[in-house]
Parts: structure tokens; C-alpha cells; sequence
């Protein structure tokens, strides 16, 4: 599992974005609000892999989070 | 790419919004926040004489739709009189943001407007009072 966040990007802001892309990730708390708190963040974007994902889906991810961060022109 | 949800009016209100800030004499105030993803608005509004929306600010942190949301609702409020923002829905929200949006993401979108509503309602059963969290 993999946690992330992008500057001045809302983590559902990410994940609304991925998912356009094709991309499933989870986002916001985790069950973690105290967490979230502490950490001085509004949650987190969270991707993971599984035995069926290939390299070609990773690339996918890496280009969408470009897309995401060309968001904040 | 092209994201419907994230159009450039919606990332101008974003980046820049109408009326974020403060009042140094609200009428009346409110905090609001949606615990499930976070976000949280404040707004304050002043009254002239005649009843209407003066002047409205926002403050508050959350995703790029509920803020986009907020500062477009300050922009469509302000002038208008309190019996006028109650009629406000859901759709008048939704046209004033203009992009389709996810079911998860509607309540983002409805965050400032059930906020400012609560806040009417809770000026016209008390008065002035000091704000609280919701």
C-alpha cells in the first residue's frame, strides 16, 4: 500500500480525478480521523497492488497523478 | 485531458474565491463542517435595513468542489434577502457550480448552502448569537 498526497490537492479531489483516469485508489480518512488530526493533513490518497496488476496499469497511475498535479496550473 | 468536474471557472473559484474572508460585525455566523471527507465552511453575513444579504464571507478548508461551491454561493447570495436564499435547493446549487457531478461529490457541493441555511434559521429563532459547531 502505497499513502500519498499532492500539495494543495483535496485527497477526493485526487481520487476524483483518477478515477476518470481508470484509476481506483482509496481516499480521505481511512477510519483514521484522529490520525488525519494529528498529522495536520485531510486525509490521505491510498493506492495499492494486487498479484493481477501489471506495469503498464502502474504507468496509468503515474500519468493521472501528473494529470491531478497539473490541476493546480 | 479533459475533466468535466474540474472546469477553469470551477479552479478560478478555487484559486480565487469570492468573498473568502472575515466580518468585523456579523449579523449572524456559522460553522459547519462534513465529518465524513472533512471539509469545513464558516460563514458570516451582515443584514442592512431593508433585510438583505449586505455582505457575506466564507472561510473554510475542503476539496476543490466545496469551495468552489462557497464562493459561488457568496457571489449569488449577497443582495438577496433571507426569505430568497431559503428557497435556494439542491438544484439551484448544482446549476450555480454548472459541471456534472459524482453522487459522493454532491454533498461537497451542498456543504455552504445547508450551512448558510442553518444559519438563517437558527438567526431567525434566536437572534444574534455567538457561533457553535454543528
Amino acid at each position: 500500500v502505497v499513502s500519498f498526497n499532492i500539495k494543495d490537492l483535496h485527497p477526493h479531489d485526487v481520487a476524483s480525478i483518477l478515477d476518470q483516469c481508470g484509476v481506483a485508489i482509496r481516499a480521505g480518512h481511512h477510519c483514521a480521523m484522529p490520525l488525519m488530526r494529528v498529522l495536520g493533513i485531510n486525509g490521505t490518497c491510498r493506492a495499492s497492488f494486487y498479484i493481477y496488476n501489471t506495469v503498464d496499469e502502474i504507468n496509468v497511475l503515474l500519468e493521472a497523478i501528473g494529470e491531478a498535479r497539473r490541476l493546480r496550473r | 485531458m479533459n475533466f468535466d468536474m474540474y472546469q477553469d471557472n470551477i479552479l478560478d473559484h478555487y484559486e480565487n474565491p469570492f468573498h473568502r474572508g472575515t466580518l468585523e460585525h456579523p449579523t449572524f455566523e456559522i460553522r459547519d463542517l462534513n465529518p465524513l471527507c472533512g471539509d469545513e465552511v464558516c460563514i458570516q453575513a451582515r443584514l442592512d435595513d431593508e433585510g438583505r444579504l449586505a455582505s457575506v464571507r466564507f472561510e473554510g478548508k475542503g476539496c476543490v468542489i466545496s469551495l468552489a461551491a462557497a464562493s459561488m454561493l457568496m457571489e449569488a447570495v449577497e443582495g438577496k434577502t433571507l426569505d430568497e436564499v431559503k428557497k435556494m435547493g439542491r438544484q439551484d446549487m448544482l446549476d450555480l457550480l454548472g459541471v456534472p457531478l459524482t453522487t459522493m461529490r454532491v454533498k461537497c457541493a451542498m456543504l455552504p448552502l445547508r450551512a448558510l441555511e442553518k444559519a438563517i434559521h437558527r438567526y431567525e429563532e434566536q437572534g444574534t448569537v455567538p457561533p457553535q459547531v454543528t
